[in-house]
């Protein structure tokens, strides 16, 4: 197993280099997350900062909005951190389990990362690097990996905001290119950045996201409950106090019911996959 | 004398024989193609789970099987007409790969196929353009597999709250093992709501704790349900229920272990064993007195047709033709009530209520105008909504929803905390160009090609979605408090995000390799046994005649069982 894992940290090139990071030390990591201006772990200090711009049009904080939004959930670093998620060991891929600490279970297994066997490594290697014209890779055809996707795409956003970069503009003309439906690059960009913006905001936040609980503390959700789990009667009677939903909100959000269908996840966009209503 | 048998498959058909064989004294060796996450298990320490209450995790294929390595293609019928090798790539009706398969993470609905299920062709008549057909056996010869594998998975249901029409289709001697789990308030409201119309909610029989049972614990209704690995083990399933004392009575299990081909003897007259290839590329062959066949429907009928020979030059058990053929999913249609309080829908095992009053067949001018002599639709999955992260990427479906709209929407959170949804599982009939066969180009990360599914909606599917999804929203709209009832029709559901693709929303595969009397027309007889090889068996939802209205693992698990107990010599 560990030649195999040297192996593929070869033909991953540069990243092979960088001194993997063991789990017990991820708080740290958390601590010192780059701020802006600084590179992340694979981003350089601009595309991160860019990056941060755009969360901050997908999810909006203070002062547009009352309560925290993706970047003061340290959601952009979260991404940067995926996208570098192979500088980890074991990879930042799947948290640990099965409870977190957040109901006095006594010790945090979420932060002990599940180290990837060979085959998920490759599965993921591919998602995140791409198939980089590698033949071990290229068995059902290329793939362009989230690394790739993040870097053209943020260099994309600079270029439709030229002669400014993306993160100059004011806000309403930053929504306009990422609002741009005729615009492939934008949309292929918006689309994988929106799903791992959600991750990241509304995932266990050992993922590096969702800091303080800003992801689950506006949307009133309780998070990960086990080993607690809720008493008979959370289960069976309505919550005290609970808010009420208007009419006319009922009506407005008949738009998305379709959205529930959900959408099978294609291989070349896999962060597309939907959950169905009727999977449940 | 002890004999040999090589399940491929750890799923709810491959544990289920593993355990019976093995506790019958035979040697039984386990392939699985998935990844092993459920560490102790078949020790005396007993298993343990690195599942947890993960939207995060679910999603990155901990457990699913990885669409970016094994691939999946589709098409639509009229696509295979026109010469279109596949319109899809990617994930179509995939189920966990994993050890104990799509178990680990079932929403654990337990129901029984009814008595009408085995005799439509006979009872209703031929269906045009469809392939109904009689099952080779009947409710009466499943009643005591169902018994033994609903004592063992521990099943909660109370037969006191049953509708009379239930009982008389699917007779049960005795009480379910254990009480039911306390009903989820957003379901409470549906099934009052299916009283004021005279329909009739009881509770779902499920494979989850209500009280500490076989040394696991109670189900504390965490709500991380369907599509989630249990935390806490409360509840049953193929792994924790049987293959854990299949392998602590001896049965041998590889992990990892992809099975590419099985082999039969010079004659083509009985197979031999079969050849796998390891996590590290390295190959392998292991031979047995009998090979059992469990990878769930698509896949079996994948395996059947890469093992073709020279004396099985359509694929291996295949002179009928009907390998890969018959493939049914559930189609569902779903309803969904708002409510102007919150609800909490998603607090729970899933849903805890179900509804039998839509299972048909329905018959009336209607459908007789549409040219079906019947409709069939299902039971109802009753109050059922999302959890946050699946909540935010359904508004994001909608193009530029995000920013200020994004944070209100999950504040107001219509689709977790308001909705409550009404979900039919749906009969879907079986037609021979529904079909699996080896994708002309696409190939797996082993580089063997992948399974390519045709596949188009019965104009049967299509009336029953727009017959029963009325009757649905009724219930949504009448349930107390409810300021909206609609329902999604089965071609919205399949026409989001293009065509075949949209069936995989539905984890229910059936009918690659149908059981049936006459060898000419069916793959397997009625305990499973192929009719072209004498010690060859499938032993998962392949064998499905027809499709039923009802989830289908424990059906799987009872033919499974019914098998492992005739190859014993105990039947």
């Amino acid at each position: 197993m560990e030649i195999a894992r040297r192996t593929f940290l070869k033909s991953a090139g540069a990243l092979g280099l960088l001194a993997l990071i063991p789990q017990r030390a991820l708080s740290s990591v958390f601590a010192t997350a780059p701020g802006p201006g600084q590179a992340g772990r694979f981003l350089n200090a601009h595309e991160l900062d860019t990056l941060r711009a755009v969360c901050a049009r997908f999810i909006p904080g203070p002062p547009e909005d009352p309560d925290p939004g993706a970047v003061e959930a340290m959601v952009p670093e979260a991404i940067d951190m995926l996208l570098g998620a192979f500088t980890f060991k074991p990879p930042l891929i799947h948290a640990g389990g099965p409870f977190s600490d957040r109901n006095r279970h006594g010790h945090d297994d979420f932060s002990d990362f599940v180290p990837l066997d060979r085959h998920a490594e490759l599965g993921w290697r591919i998602r995140i690097e791409g198939t980089k014209g590698i033949k071990a890779r290229e068995f059902a055809g290329p793939v362009v990996g989230l690394q790739q996707i993040y870097r053209s795409g943020l260099a994309h956003l600079d270029a439709r905001a030229a002669p400014a970069t993306f993160v100059d503009l004011p806000a309403p003309l930053q929504e306009a290119i990422l609002a741009d439906l005729t615009d492939g690059d934008v949309q292929t960009f918006v689309g994988a950045a929106l799903a791992n913006t959600f991750e990241a905001m509304y995932g266990p936040p050992e993922y590096g996201g969702n800091k303080g609980l800003a992801g689950w503390k506006y949307t009133n959700w309780p998070g990960d409950v086990q080993p607690r789990g809720y008493t008979n009667a959370q289960v069976s009677k309505p919550d005290p106090g609970s808010p009420s939903l208007s009419t006319a909100s009922a009506k407005a959000i008949e738009k998305f019911l379709p959205a529930l269908g959900g959408r099978a996840a294609p291989r070349d966009a896999w962060w597309l996959g939907r959950a169905s209503i009727v999977r449940r | 004398m002890a004999r040999s048998a090589i399940v491929v498959g750890s799923g709810a058909g491959g544990s289920v024989a593993a355990w019976a064989l093995t506790r019958a004294g035979w040697d039984v060796l386990i392939l699985e193609k998935g990844r092993h996450l459920l560490p102790g298990l078949g020790t005396a320490s007993g298993p343990r789970t690195l599942f947890g209450n993960d939207e995060v995790k679910a999603g990155r294929y901990f457990e699913n099987q990885d669409i970016v390595l094994e691939p999946r293609t589709s098409r639509t019928q009229d696509e295979a007409k026109k010469g279109t090798a596949h319109s899809f790539v990617g994930d179509v009706n995939t189920l966990p790969t994993v050890v104990g398969g799509g178990t680990v993470h079932w929403d654990a609905k337990t129901p029984r196929f009814w008595k009408q299920d085995f005799t439509m062709l006979s009872d209703h008549g031929p269906v045009p353009n469809a392939n109904v057909a009689d099952w080779p056996l009947g409710y009466k010869d499943l009643a005591p597999f169902y018994d033994e594998v609903e004592k063992r998975l521990g099943v909660q249901g109370d037969i006191h709250k049953m509708p009379a029409n239930t009982l008389k289709q699917a007779p049960r001697k005795k009480q379910f093992p254990m009480p039911p789990n306390p009903p989820m308030y957003g379901g409470s409201l549906l099934a009052e709501g299916a009283s004021r119309l005279g329909y009739h909610a009881y509770p779902f029989p499920m494979a989850v704790n209500s009280r500490e049972y076989a040394g696991r614990p109670r189900c504390n209704s965490c709500g991380f349900c369907s599509g989630y690995g249990c935390p806490i083990q409360a509840r049953g399933g193929a792994a924790v229920s049987f293959l854990h004392d299949a392998l602590l009575a001896g049965a041998r299990l590889k992990p990892r272990a992809f099975v590419y081909k099985v082999s039969t003897n010079a004659k083509g007259t009985r197979v031999t064993g079969v050849s796998y290839v390891d996590e590290n590329g390295g190959t392998h062959h292991a031979n047995a007195d009998v090979v059992i066949l469990a990878l769930s429907a698509i896949e079996t009928a994948r395996l059947l047709l890469m093992s073709r020979t020279s004396k099985f030059p359509n694929g291996l058990a295949n002179r009928s033709d009907m390998v890969g053929r018959n493939l049914m999913f559930h189609f569902f249609t779903a309803a969904i009530a708002v409510f102007a309080e919150g609800v909490h829908a998603w607090r729970g095992p899933s849903t805890t209520f179900t509804i039998d009053d839509f299972v048909g067949p329905d018959k009336g001018p209607a459908i007789t105008a549409a040219g079906l002599p019947y409709v069939k639709g299902g039971i109802c999955e009753v109050g059922a909504s999302t959890l946050l992260l699946e909540e935010a990427q359904s508004y994001a479906a909608i193009p530029n929803t995000w920013g200020l709209p994004h944070k209100e929407l999950m504040r107001l959170s219509p689709a977790r905390s308001h909705f409550a949804a009404l979900n039919m599982v749906g009969e879907d009939l079986p037609q021979v160009n529904n079909r699996v066969d080896l994708d002309p180009s696409t190939k797996d990360v082993y580089g063997f090609p992948v399974p390519r599914i045709t596949y188009s909606s019965h104009n049967h599917e299509l009336v029953a979605s727009a017959y029963y999804g009325p009757k649905l929203a009724a219930i949504c709209s009448a349930a107390p408090g409810a300021i909206a009832g609609t329902f999604l029709p089965l071609f919205l559901l399949n026409t989001v995000g293009g065509s075949v693709a949209s069936f995989t929303q539905t984890r229910h595969v059936f009918g690659t390799g149908r059981m049936g009397h006459d060898p000419k027309t069916s793959v397997t007889d009625a305990w499973g046994r192929a009719h072209d090889l004498d010690n060859l068996y499938l032993a998962d939802g392949s064998v499905f005649a027809t499709s039923g209205g009802f989830n289908p693992s424990l059906t799987i698990m009872a033919l499974s069982l019914r098998m492992a107990r005739k190859l014993a010599g105990k039947h």
